[in-house]
């Protein structure tokens, strides 16, 4: 899964174990999930 | 006796009619039939590409969903009827794109049709408001249903009826009470006492104010069980003038279909 850093705006990845939520490049702890490419379909109602 | 038509004020999206010998069940029928049973054209699903508005794509969607679009009730059919079988063919559905960058407000007439008899019934209709960097591209695609699955495909609004207003004045002693004490101002003095003149009876909401404000009950209130005032709105899918018609038919098809049943029982 895809998340990116706010600080640094990089592409990192989670590692649960270890680190927990936290950018590897800068420390920085807020990461937000970017919007897929994939088309998504709704119902209008 | 033969039911009557006469007509007040007619525009295209707005209608004004008395409807006289006719039930009281037959005018609601109208009326039900014009909310819920004229099928109409509506966004009922958006794929939606790229959405970095402030908006959810969920809340957007509604929004589309809730613009009225120009129909034509002979060239469409709702989905569940098509010969297709809900494979979505050109005949049950219609596309319409959106793509839009901020800043800038989009507005219902960003929506670009692929077929183009079918367009926003008002261009002005405020869809987002775009800020700065912000991107909605997505593809809206309208299905044919009836009013009573969705309150979108509602084709016609605020539709209503009132019984046709009798106000009597008899041995009236010109106090003038009634004429103070009518919400609406239509009663004035005239030659023979108290009297409601010309049209001004329409304007009538039957709160029989005057009736009871008047120390020798000169006045009496009551409604024409057979006469209505009928006030008709189209969203803009269709005339005024085609959406009654539509509803007429809806009401004869249904009649018919049950005679075909009761006969081959």
């Amino acid at each position: 899964m895809a998340y990116k850093c706010t600080r640094c705006k990089r592409n990192v990845e989670i590692d649960y174990e270890y680190t927990g939520i936290r950018c590897p490049y800068c420390g920085h702890r807020i990461l937000v999930k970017e919007r897929p490419t994939t088309i998504k379909r709704i119902k209008a109602e | 006796m033969t039911m009557e038509v006469d007509i007040l004020e007619l525009s295209e999206r707005s209608a004004k009619f008395i409807l006289s010998n006719a039930s009281a069940a037959f005018a609601n029928g109208v009326r039900r039939a014009s909310l819920s049973d004229v099928p109409t054209l509506a966004i009922d699903d958006v794929n939606i590409y790229n959405n970095t508005s402030v908006l959810f794509d969920e809340q957007l969607a509604l929004r589309l969903g809730l613009i009225p679009l120009t129909t034509d009730i002979e060239e469409f059919v709702p989905v569940e009827e098509c010969t297709c079988g809900g494979a979505e063919c050109p005949a049950c559905k219609v596309s319409l794109t959106l793509s839009a960058e901020g800043p800038r407000m989009v507005y219902s007439g960003d929506l670009v049709s692929s077929d183009e008899r079918v367009q926003a019934a008002d261009q002005n209709v405020p869809i987002i408001d775009l800020k700065e960097g912000q991107k909605v591209v997505l593809e809206a695609i309208a299905h044919m249903n009836y009013g009573h699955k969705h309150a979108k495909w509602q084709a016609g609004v605020a539709c209503g009826y009132k019984n046709m207003p009798i106000v009597t004045f008899e041995n009236c002693d010109e106090c003038g009470a009634c004429v103070n004490e009518c919400p609406k101002n239509i009663i004035h003095i005239g030659p023979n006492g108290a009297e409601i003149s010309g049209d001004d009876i329409l304007k009538c909401i039957l709160c029989k104010l005057c009736a009871s404000v008047c120390e020798i009950d000169a006045v009496t209130v009551s409604e024409d069980e057979k006469s209505f005032i009928f006030t008709m709105e189209s969203d803009g899918s269709y005339t005024v003038q085609q959406l009654i018609i539509n509803a007429g038919t809806t009401i004869k098809e249904k009649a018919s279909r049950l005679g075909e049943i009761l006969e081959s029982l």
